[in-house]
């Protein structure tokens, strides 16, 4: 069980300083983005027979830094393995073949945690998820590094930076080559963009094994953008399509519940939505006559102009005021906070009872979204959240 | 020399703030609780049916949107730029005051027009005359909106009432601003809605002491004239 927790606690001071020299051959070999091949293409160096006298001094620290590394993750993968042993025999489970996710289910019932974060709370992890990849040695026993842009100190961010401008120029060129043969005016295609984004920041550092800097990942991301308005720029789609992301659709998120029968036979669904500190409950009717009913009144429960039409807003959207009826139940602070949970619920409670179209309309509309803004906090040192004090010079 | 003066005289200076701009389009917005992707909703169903039909819907597909705030709705009655103005006659939060104050001035156009409609006698009289309140307060504010402003620059130690056009925003401000401030002007007898009725019927005819005010701002702007190089350099 020391892997548990413990394994956590050990962490890469002693490997920090020289993160960026374990590097294995270019990770953007022929340009394109190679995965997991960080640790286990160490060149292998052999330690005991080289000649002592003429391994660099930056060779010999690595070597020991690899040493102490290696025979730590193997201790650690030992413990783990020892550990995942221990656990499957206390579950009563047969230890060849207990996986990942038996390990995690026995933890959460031996190990119960009442922690809100679920990074917090005890687990038992494979090393290799635990511990981060590091790169291979970047240079050979003179102490001669195997990268022309070592000296950057990020050679694979730059060597794609390089790659990029290899292949703008190379897609100039194409164009024109176009142009020669009488082929003007090509209008960039974007459509292979549509529906994804660009990956963040911790993905791209996970690849290249080094850490960027904000300034840094935007250059990227800028110098890709202008990449993909090249004219010719859907030539290298799969080249850029590596640094993109498909996005979920916003429609697909929401699943739209089916309709319930209550025991008039008449359809019905229910929602529970929120705004700043209120709550409600709305239950939408369909074949009614326009019925509105909040907390056992009428609308007139709000007294404000602009909250009746908050309540009729979605209503009105859909074109099915006067055709179902709605019963709601809200409480929590001002009315502003009812209305706009009741709105929410009345919003997604009408999914159900139109078609696909409306729904999307609905959601260009705001109507879908949930309202994250929320009173702001006073600040210390001043007046309020953002009024400050008078100000006195003595 | 203010600092938009220092902007708009160097170039490089404007260069590094777009490009900070740009940056920080990047990191998230401070305060929002949105992230800075998320696109504004479109409530009114006229201007959704046109952001349907133009296609550009298809591409928001995958892009979340802010809810529609409190005081969106698709009502009839419904106008955005009355609800800036029922924002600005606002005192204290009191919105529902504020509302029905201007509402009542809607009202009383409605019957002063109407009043007029009726005295008419022929179609073509009648024709002209113009009764939806809304309507007038959009004209009204367009009559009312100056297009130049006088701003002080510092040059050779003394101060030129420079003349600057202004944008589309500040002009709105500026009309809405005079209209509220002519519409408090006023004996204790009469209220806010009455003047603020009679003020708008006036500057929808292009008279009136708001109109007058554009004018004469405009007047002053053209006294100056000859400092209006000293907007730059």
């Amino acid at each position: 069980m020391a892997v548990l927790r413990e394994v956590l606690i050990f962490n890469l001071k002693c490997f920090r300083g020289v993160r960026s020299y374990f590097c294995p051959s270019p990770v953007f070999q022929c340009s394109s983005l190679s995965l997991n091949n960080a640790s286990s293409n160490v060149r292998n160096l052999d330690f005991e027979q080289s000649d002592t006298k003429k391994i660099s001094k930056a060779m010999k620290s690595y070597m020991e830094r690899a040493k102490v590394h290696d025979n730590f993750i193997k201790d650690q993968l030992h413990q783990y393995n020892l550990g995942k042993r221990h656990l499957a025999n206390m579950m009563g489970k047969d230890p060849e073949f207990f996986t990942q996710k038996d390990v995690d289910e026995a933890i959460r019932y031996l190990f119960p945690s009442g922690l809100f974060d679920p990074r917090a709370r005890p687990m038992m992890k494979h090393p290799d998820e635990i511990y981060p990849k590091r790169k291979a040695a970047e240079f050979d026993m003179n102490g001669r590094p195997f990268h022309s842009l070592f000296y950057t100190s990020k050679p694979n961010y730059y060597n794609l930076m390089h790659d990029l401008a290899v292949k703008f120029k190379e897609l100039d060129r194409h164009e024109d080559r176009m142009i020669s043969r009488g082929i003007r005016d090509q209008k960039p295609s974007e459509l292979f963009l549509f529906g994804s984004d660009w990956i963040p920041k911790e993905k791209i550092e996970s690849v290249l094994l080094e850490i960027l800097t904000d300034a840094q990942y935007s250059n990227l991301i800028k110098t890709l953008e202008r990449f993909t308005q090249h004219p010719y720029a859907i030539k290298e789609k799969n080249f850029v399509m590596q640094f993109r992301h498909q996005l979920a659709a916003q429609t697909e998120i929401q699943q739209v519940p089916e309709l319930m029968k209550d025991e008039s036979n008449r359809p019905y669904t229910t929602f529970s939505a929120r705004r700043k500190k209120s709550t409600a409950t709305v239950k939408v009717i369909g074949q009614g006559t326009g019925l509105l009913s909040i907390n056992g009144k009428d609308i007139h429960y709000f007294e404000r102009k602009q909250h009746k039409e908050q309540v009729i807003f979605p209503l009105e959207f859909c074109n099915v005021l006067g055709k179902v009826d709605v019963v709601a139940t809200c409480e929590g602070n001002g009315f502003s906070g009812k209305v706009g949970a009741i709105r929410l619920g009345i919003a997604m409670c009408l999914r159900s009872f139109v078609d696909a179209e409306t729904t999307e309309r609905m959601r260009l509309a705001g109507l879908l979204s949930f309202d994250p803004r929320k009173r702001e906090r006073k600040k210390p040192g001043q007046a309020g959240a953002r009024k400050k004090f008078t100000w006195k010079k003595r | 020399m203010s600092l938009s003066v220092l902007l708009r005289t160097l170039p490089t200076l404007n260069a590094i703030n777009s490009q900070m701009s740009s940056l920080s389009l990047l990191s998230r917005q401070p305060y929002s609780m949105y992230k800075p992707f998320v696109k504004e909703p479109i409530y009114n169903i006229d201007k959704l049916d046109k952001f349907i039909e133009s296609g550009e819907a298809k591409k928001c597909e995958f892009v979340p949107v802010k809810a529609a705030r409190n005081d969106h709705n698709v009502s009839v009655f419904h106008d955005e730029l009355t609800n800036k103005f029922i924002n600005m006659v606002m005192e204290k939060g009191h919105k529902e005051l504020a509302r029905n104050l201007v509402e009542a001035g809607y009202m009383k156009i409605k019957q002063l027009q109407l009043a007029k409609y009726y005295k008419a006698t022929t179609d073509i009289e009648r024709a002209e005359i113009e009764l939806n309140p809304i309507t007038i307060f959009h004209k009204a504010l367009d009559n009312c909106k100056p297009i130049l402003q006088l701003t002080p620059i510092k040059r050779g130690g003394s101060t030129y009432q420079v003349p600057i056009p202004i944008t589309e925003n500040r002009a709105r401000f500026l009309a809405m601003k005079w209209i509220i401030l002519e519409s408090r002007e006023k004996d204790r007898k009469i209220h806010f809605p009455e003047k603020f009725a009679l003020e708008l019927i006036d500057a929808y005819n292009n008279t009136g002491k708001v109109v007058k005010r554009k004018q004469d701002l405009h007047k002053q702007c053209e006294n100056n004239r000859a400092y209006a190089h000293y907007r730059w350099g």
